[in-house]
């Protein structure tokens, strides 16, 4: 959608976008007041086109002419020490303009006007993602809106033209700001990333695979005992019976580690402290499903067959959990891995010489490790830190409340001016928005 | 015949930096192509781009720590951030008083040490716009201290709002979105805690220091009126009291006067009733307790009129929607069948909603 050279830099006076990109930053500090010269008309049109190329250019020039408003908000904040003390009469006083010079007392700055020129394009949804810093770009915060990874007020709005409403909450995937907001993956890591989902996904047509395969057996098996039924003169003894002793014992040990499973699971499953993440509680219930199934089926399969759903069985576990908190049942691991939180235990035990602070440092840097893991999935670069050159564009307008956490924010007010401040982020000054402002005003 | 061979446009002869080199003659996907590479040529803009980043560029690549660090903080021309150069200017001056040669050891000792505080002047991202200010947000403790006051201690939003000095809009807003953090722990969803952590160190931040309290904004604002915009000239007796109740009506019959537009009258009272009319704490108390209790027969009345507008819908549950029938009247429609409440189809009344360039986007969410 965007056009070839977005972030042009060929021009005298570059156009600056709404994007935290490089190019964009270099055109910042290249960006000039506009000497005024030539007519009226052509200060106005360039102005237009300078402040246009910013705010909302996504926008088509007929629908912000509709938005367009020549009424600008303001406040003027008020000290009700001030009200409370006196009624106003004060103001009137003497010849009607106050006995003495209010000069000293009152503050002089002017109120920015002309900075509020482009309001209302504040409120639309996919700028006001940008402004919470939930995109990189107003583009790609528009793209969010409409591949519909965002919500408001908790339902699902794909139009980027929404013009929010006082009171709003907006919420986007924390998956998708993550993306837009963290550093890019290099060529390596994108490989390696590729390689882990094409592996994934062979292992998932495997399994569908040997599913299937699976279903077409015990269709098999149901054909063949009718058949075999319908056969039935004789009933033909069954032939495991001979090694009995040795079979039962194994069908008990076996026994002993589904139910020993079962109790892991139940334990992770209730754990208060570290409560499971709802997607894996899912998957640890299925696991508990599958126990059950296997164990219903314990004294009919063969004793193989029951072995190798129980390494199926630890082995997802495994998957789940790879810090291993299932060493006691896989004997044969256990030496080898523990749980994080039991190395940091030994290492806090062995060091008896670290400090308050130092344990304390300790503490932070595993919190931190274990929130902002290494993921080769993900499509950002991991463990996920800002994109170069975020901070020169970081700032959150008083409009809009923001908690970054949950990737929400709400919006609070339309923006206003007050003494010596404009709550709408232009890089424009106040002449060149004034000239916009005329330009826009000429059929209203 | 062949197509001629086309070369690239401008060729450079001076030998350039390394980074300018793997960004032009690196591997490319297509290495016998002859289409000129438009995009990566080395033209004297690119040049411009490439020394900016590597010299005053560079600054803005990662973030300060605990600081903000927009464009409008640094001398753009040496690169340096203008506190920095402000503070080795003051440290050379100093020492010349003292009388000292070389000040080169403070120097660089002041290096070491960490950046100056930042002032409003340093939290401006948009060089040529001075009106535009990074203001503060709200720190994660003093999002905290207003969830906990409004949740854990039961005080409205217009206390919490006076005593943090917080809009009110702000602080509703606050404790909606820590409510949804604190669920999606309690499900176990995963919080964006690198991301926010990160944004946070970005931008500025008002502490929450009980014992050194700082405001967040002001919460008095008076909004400025339309009908206040023109200039009046009103002339009246010379003996009259011209309060500012008098001076809306000037401006506006119907426009109030500001103590009763800006969010917290409440407060513009109270202070009346103690500096001004010097009211004793019973007295005071008294007052407070009927205005309190004329707000709540206010708000009774509302609530009551918005449960009778909710009793007159009828509302059917099914699988998939609620289906809300409201009763109307035919004779809205009014005699000419136009009327603006009129509802349905209306002979030679004509719809709209189907026709081109209506507008469907919803203009609010409930």
């Amino acid at each position: 959608m965007s056009r070839k050279r977005f972030h042009g830099l060929k021009r005298i006076v570059p156009r600056f976008r709404m994007t935290w990109n490089k190019y964009n930053l270099y055109n910042l500090s290249r960006l000039m007041s506009p000497n005024n010269g030539g007519t009226y008309f052509q200060q106005k049109w360039k102005a237009k086109a300078a402040t246009r190329a910013y705010h909302g250019e996504q926008i088509r020039e007929k629908q912000w002419q509709r938005m367009f408003t020549s009424r600008l908000n303001a406040v003027v904040p008020m000290d009700h020490r001030y009200l409370g003390e006196n009624d106003g009469s004060e103001l009137a006083a003497g010849r009607g303009s106050g006995l003495d010079e209010r000069g000293e007392s009152q503050s002089n700055l002017k109120t920015p006007y002309m900075q509020m020129t482009y309001a209302p394009t504040e409120r639309r949804l996919d700028i006001a993602i940008f402004r919470s810093l939930f995109a990189s770009s107003a583009r790609q915060a528009r793209q969010f809106v409409t591949h519909g990874h965002v919500t408001v007020n908790g339902k699902k709005m794909p139009y980027p033209g929404y013009l929010l409403n006082p009171g709003d909450m907006f919420q986007v995937e924390p998956e998708s700001v993550l993306f837009a907001t963290g550093q890019m993956k290099d060529k390596e890591q994108v490989k390696a990333g590729r390689e882990m989902k094409r592996a994934r996904r062979v292992v998932n047509t495997r399994r569908a695979e040997k599913r299937t395969a699976k279903r077409e057996k015990a269709l098999q098996a149901i054909a063949n005992k009718k058949v075999a039924e319908e056969l039935a003169g004789e009933p033909t003894p069954k032939a495991s019976r001979p090694i009995m002793a040795d079979e039962t014992e194994a069908r008990k040990q076996r026994k002993a580690d589904l139910q020993e499973l079962v109790k892991q699971v139940k334990a992770i499953l209730e754990n208060k402290k570290a409560p499971p993440p709802a997607k894996r509680k899912q998957d640890l219930r299925e696991i508990n499903r599958e126990i059950k199934g296997t164990m219903s089926v314990l004294n009919r399969k063969p004793v193989s067959e029951i072995e190798t759903s129980i390494d199926a069985l630890i082995s997802r576990l495994a998957n789940l959990y790879p810090s291993n908190l299932f060493a006691r049942i896989d004997k044969k691991a256990n030496s080898k891995s523990k749980p994080a939180s039991e190395i940091a235990g030994e290492a806090k035990s062995s060091t008896q010489e670290f400090t308050a602070k130092e344990k304390q440092k300790m503490r932070e840097a595993v919190v931190l490790s274990r929130e902002n893991p290494v993921d080769e999935s993900k499509p950002y670069a991991t463990p996920w830190a800002p994109r170069p050159y975020m901070s020169a564009f970081a700032f959150i307008p008083r409009y809009l409340e923001v908690n970054h956490n949950i990737c929400s924010a709400v919006y609070l007010r339309h923006p206003v001016a007050r003494p010596g401040l404009a709550e709408v982020p232009t890089p424009f000054s106040a002449e060149q928005l004034q000239l916009a402002f005329n330009w826009y005003l000429r059929r209203r | 015949m062949p197509p001629p061979l086309r070369s690239p446009s401008v060729l450079s002869s001076t030998p350039c930096c390394a980074y300018q080199l793997c960004r032009t003659t690196g591997q490319s996907s297509r290495p016998f192509s002859t289409t000129p590479r438009h995009d990566q040529r080395v033209t004297r803009a690119r040049r411009g781009l490439f020394r900016w980043l590597t010299a005053q560029g560079e600054n803005f690549r990662n973030p300060l720590s605990e600081s903000t660090n927009y464009m409008g903080a640094y001398d753009n021309r040496v690169g340096v951030l203008r506190r920095v150069l402000e503070q080795r200017e003051q440290i050379v001056l100093d020492s010349a008083e003292r009388g000292e040669a070389s000040p080169e050891k403070e120097l660089s000792a002041e290096k070491s040490k960490s950046l100056p505080p930042e002032t409003t002047r340093d939290r401006m991202p948009f060089p040529l716009n001075k009106a535009f200010v990074s203001q503060a947000v709200l720190s994660e403790g003093l999002r905290d201290e207003i969830w906990s006051r409004v949740m854990r201690e039961g005080q409205s939003v217009r206390e919490v709002s006076a005593q943090l000095k917080v809009e009110m809009s702000r602080v509703g807003a606050v404790v909606r979105l820590k409510e949804i953090e604190k669920e999606w722990k309690r499900i176990g969803k995963p919080l964006a805690r690198p991301y926010a952590r990160a944004v946070m160190s970005m931008l500025p931040k008002t502490p929450f220091r009980p014992e050194n309290f700082v405001s967040h904004e002001s919460i008095n604002d008076l909004p400025v009126h339309a009908s206040t915009g023109q200039q009046i000239f009103h002339p009246t007796s010379e003996s009259r009291h011209f309060t500012r109740l008098d001076a809306a009506k000037v401006f506006n019959k119907r426009l109030l006067p500001a103590d009763d537009r800006i969010p917290h009258p409440e407060l513009v009272i109270q202070h009346r009733e103690r500096v001004v009319e010097e009211l004793t704490v019973q007295e005071r108390k008294e007052r407070a307790e009927l205005r309190a209790a004329e707000a709540e027969e206010k708000r009774e009345k509302i609530a009551n009129k918005q449960a009778q507008a909710e009793a007159r819908v009828k509302k059917v549950e099914s699988d998939r929607w609620e289906f809300r029938f409201t009763p109307i009247n035919a004779d809205d429609a009014g005699k000419d069948g136009r009327g603006q409440s009129g509802v349905g189809w209306r002979y030679g009344v004509p719809l709209y909603d189907r026709s081109r360039g209506q507008v469907k986007i919803p203009t609010s969410v409930g």
